[in-house]
């Protein structure tokens, strides 16, 4: 694969970008998709309204990323967004304040996540039995806390501290929304801390051989810990505009079935489900794919019921023309 | 069966395994098979299994072609091979081991064990063989392990057994009953094809020979017509012992490293011995020794069960395998495959990696610096790489190898553990390792080395350390070194007079 680089550098070039962005070409062929529907849909207004209908699923999938590169996975996100909504819900009808609100649901993702970093990375069970296990229990609290029914922030409150986060716009009316720049700037620090820090190799080096990570010196149940930490405290961020938006929580179903779409943004951006290799722009883009073909489709006034089909038809097409390019690239 | 196989070629990315391999196995005939480690008999012997593919070459079959051989194909024309490695499945009871992928069953569908483990008892009567067929085969310690494998291909009729160092881990009388049974097979018409580094029994047991060496044929012909002497210098070859690499002796007095009764309870005991500035000590010895285990323990990658670890005077902490590392002890591991390569990062990544977790300050990857750091590496260990961002598996395996070294030579350690560290490499490439350990040691490092070749270890070691389950069975000095001495005492011969 070496010579053929050397031999067709150009084509060698061309490729390369095509197999590491291709979520990119994904996503400009969708929005070409969507113009035959609508006039509207390629305009700023429209794709930063894609953007921001993706934002909860989008900031968790930052924190999946670096699950699934490591070789695990999360299936209680969307239980933890629940439970950390419904904490940011009762802090911040306590005190009235956006920052406590913000960092209870925050500090309730990561010792949730952390939780089930001790048993992934101590005690050593896989993660998927250990995310199974909290994604159920997890949302059994949230149910007892809200008493079956809906957690609703006080509304006078909402309105007068909590609602712009959820809805502002910078720079008036037409301007971006807060959350899309959140979650701009969440991907952007995520970006950093997987290919400018040591964290970010140790994550990389865990997925891609656990064995010989440990003999370099890596200690892996740490790390493990860590991203699950991690993937747990984004989720939290997500759990607090999660309320910001919507300005209450039902606990029975907020958050319900995220861990699907969450994993699938994942896949689409590019990262490998068995680990080693994949990037959180991509799971950016994976996430406002999903969010697209949504848009798309009932641009095209698809029933609903055939929306999810048609959904998943898409994923696993993305998942296997990613696997064939893998293929290419590698032997 | 008469079998026959003409100009084999097997190469893996640059390694010639086996060039123009050509020889036969006549009806009835105990063939030995004869080279060193990665001399590629292994690799021919797989090539006649089905379990890799030759680049080209013919395999002839009572006179007949045999194209497309998998190891299904193998098994359907009665060749039953007995691997090197156990092939054993540790979660199934023995005798469901035996009837892997044979099952016995009654209506078509239920397994009829009794029918198993009856005919299981059978065979094991037969061999000699003391084991019971229901219990778990992780419950077996190696030598019962081995002789499963052996009682599974001698189960069905077959009409070529290959057997890959089969004796490995068993006792004189488990191998004198298996000579017998071997004869009996003989006499039957059953063709063998022995592969063994244990001289006297390939002598008392084959009738042919064949020796490769470096992946190419040397010689076939009658062991009547040849001894020990003849047969050992066909297998070392002259030009491999003349071609030493230029060692100066740079051994001091001061110990850097002192191991007291070591033990890893299941692998080894009781190990003791100390380590000089300046020295090459390498240690080898047979399959089931516990130099695997040794190595790792000395790395605080396996748990010891007692005893205790010095450096430069100081208790070891090997608790965490990071503290180690800090302490000034760095490890090449063998099996680069499995437990060195991060198959998903670039050749600079995989070089920085024991930096970035023992001595890179501050959480922040500088890419400058990276270069920079990147560069002094390659041009010490000379690894010929194009863009080392490239990912690690687009090297070929020395110069991947040597980016593992290069991962340990930055942190200025004192010791360095190299675990079998040119398995797997071109001769070439093995060179260069070697004179990298040589340049350790002259700049005043000290290296223990694990290693199951001769020739490298005549190559590039001060002391060396025989070892035979679990113990140290004698020490040779530089000057006493020889291979059939090492050989004796790696078979454990001096233990089976007493």
């Amino acid at each position: 694969m070496n010579n053929v680089l050397t031999r067709h550098d150009w084509k060698g070039v061309l490729k390369h970008i095509f197999v590491n962005y291709n979520y990119v070409f994904s996503f400009i062929l969708l929005l070409i998709v969507g113009r035959f529907a609508s006039d509207q849909f390629i305009t700023m207004g429209n794709i930063s309204n894609l953007i921001r209908s993706s934002v909860f699923i989008g900031i968790i999938a930052l924190g999946m990323t670096l699950t699934i590169i490591s070789g695990n996975i999360d299936l209680s996100v969307g239980s933890i967004l629940a439970l950390a909504a419904a904490i940011s819900v009762s802090v911040f009808n306590s005190t009235g304040g956006v920052l406590p609100a913000l960092l209870a649901a925050t500090a309730a993702g990561a010792v949730l996540g952390f939780i089930n970093g001790l048993f992934v990375g101590y005690a050593r069970v896989a993660s998927f039995i250990v995310t199974l296990a909290t994604m159920v229990a997890y949302r059994s609290i949230t149910v007892q806390m809200g008493k079956g029914g809906p957690l609703l922030t006080d509304n006078d409150l909402y309105f007068q501290n909590l609602r712009w986060i959820g809805y502002g716009r910078l720079g008036g009316p037409q301007g971006l929304s807060y959350l899309v720049i959140i979650f701009v700037f969440l991907t952007l620090i995520m970006w950093f801390v997987m290919n400018k820090t040591r964290f970010g190799r140790y994550v990389y080096a865990v997925g891609s051989n656990e064995r010989a990570a440990k003999l370099t010196g890596i200690r892996v149940p740490g790390v493990k810990v860590a991203i699950f930490t991690i993937t747990g405290m984004l989720t939290g961020i997500a759990a607090f505009l999660y309320a910001a938006r919507f300005g209450s929580v039902d606990v029975a179903t907020a958050g319900r079935m995220f861990e699907l779409d969450v994993i699938a943004a994942v896949a689409i951006g590019g990262t490998m489900m068995s680990g080693g290799r994949g990037t959180v722009q991509g799971s950016f883009f994976g996430a406002v794919i999903i969010y697209s073909i949504d848009a798309i489709l009932s641009a095209y006034q698809v029933p609903a019921f055939v929306n999810d089909f048609i959904k998943g038809v898409l994923i696993l097409g993305a998942v296997l023309l990613q696997k064939a390019l893998d293929r290419t690239s590698d032997d | 069966m008469q079998l026959e196989m003409k100009n084999i070629y097997k190469s893996f990315g640059a390694v010639q395994a086996v060039v123009d391999v050509s020889f036969s196995v006549g009806e009835g005939e105990i063939h030995g098979l004869l080279g060193e480690n990665g001399a590629g008999k292994s690799t021919l012997m797989n090539v006649l299994g089905g379990v890799l593919p030759p680049d080209s070459g013919t395999v002839l079959i009572d006179g007949e072609e045999v194209t497309h051989l998998t190891p299904i194909k193998a098994a359907k024309l009665g060749i039953r091979f007995i691997h090197q490695e156990l092939n054993l499945v540790n979660d199934l009871k023995v005798f469901e081991n035996l009837f892997l992928k044979n099952e016995i069953v009654t209506a078509g569908v239920y397994l009829n064990k009794k029918e198993m483990i009856r005919r299981s008892r059978e065979i094991f009567k037969r061999l000699g063989m003391e084991i019971d067929p229901t219990v778990y085969v992780r419950d077996l310690d190696t030598s019962r392990k081995q002789l499963v494998e052996i009682a599974r291909a001698l189960l069905f009729d077959c009409e070529l057994i290959i057997m890959d160092e089969p004796t490995t881990a068993l006792t004189n009388d488990e191998i004198e009953n298996l000579f017998t049974i071997m004869r009996g097979l003989k006499a039957q018409g059953v063709s063998s094809i022995y592969i063994s580094h244990k001289m006297p029994e390939l002598f008392s047991v084959c009738d042919r020979y064949t020796v490769l060496r470096d992946g190419r044929f040397v010689a076939s012909g009658e062991f009547a017509d040849i001894n020990e002497q003849q047969a050992t210098e066909m297998l070392v070859g002259r030009s491999v012992v003349d071609d030493v690499v230029e060692k100066t002796n740079v051994v001091t007095e001061e110990t850097v490293l002192d191991v007291r009764s070591l033990s890893c309870e299941g692998h080894f005991q009781d190990i003791s011995f100390s380590l000089h500035r300046g020295e090459v000590l390498v240690f080898t010895g047979l399959f089931g020794d516990g130099r695997g285990a040794l190595a790792e323990c000395l790395f605080g990658a396996r748990p010891i069960t007692g005893g205790s670890i010095y450096l430069h005077g100081q208790e070891l902490n090997t608790r965490s395998i990071l503290n180690v590392i800090k302490s000034g002890v760095s490890m090449v591991p063998r099996n680069r495959k499995e437990r060195s390569i991060l198959k998903d990062l670039s050749v600079k990544d995989n070089l920085s990696m024991a930096y970035f977790t023992s001595a890179h300050k501050g959480l922040v990857i500088h890419n400058r610096e990276e270069n920079r750091r990147f560069e002094e590496q390659r041009q010490q260990t000379n690894i010929r790489v194009g863009n080392p961002n490239d990912l690690i598996t687009s090297l070929s395996g020395g110069n991947q190898q040597k980016v593992i070294f290069s991962r340990w030579f930055g942190l200025e350690s004192d010791v360095f553990i190299l675990d079998n560290p040119t398995q797997g490499i071109d001769v070439g490439a093995k060179f260069e390792i070697y004179q990298l350990i040589n340049k350790l040691v002259e700049t005043g490092k000290s290296v223990i080395m694990f290693s199951s070749e001769f020739p490298e270890i005549y190559k590039i070691a001060d002391r060396c350390i025989v070892m035979y389950k679990g113990e140290i069975n004698r020490e040779f000095s530089r000057s006493e070194l020889n291979e059939v001495d090492v050989m004796y005492y790696a078979t454990g011969s001096n233990r089976k007079a007493g």
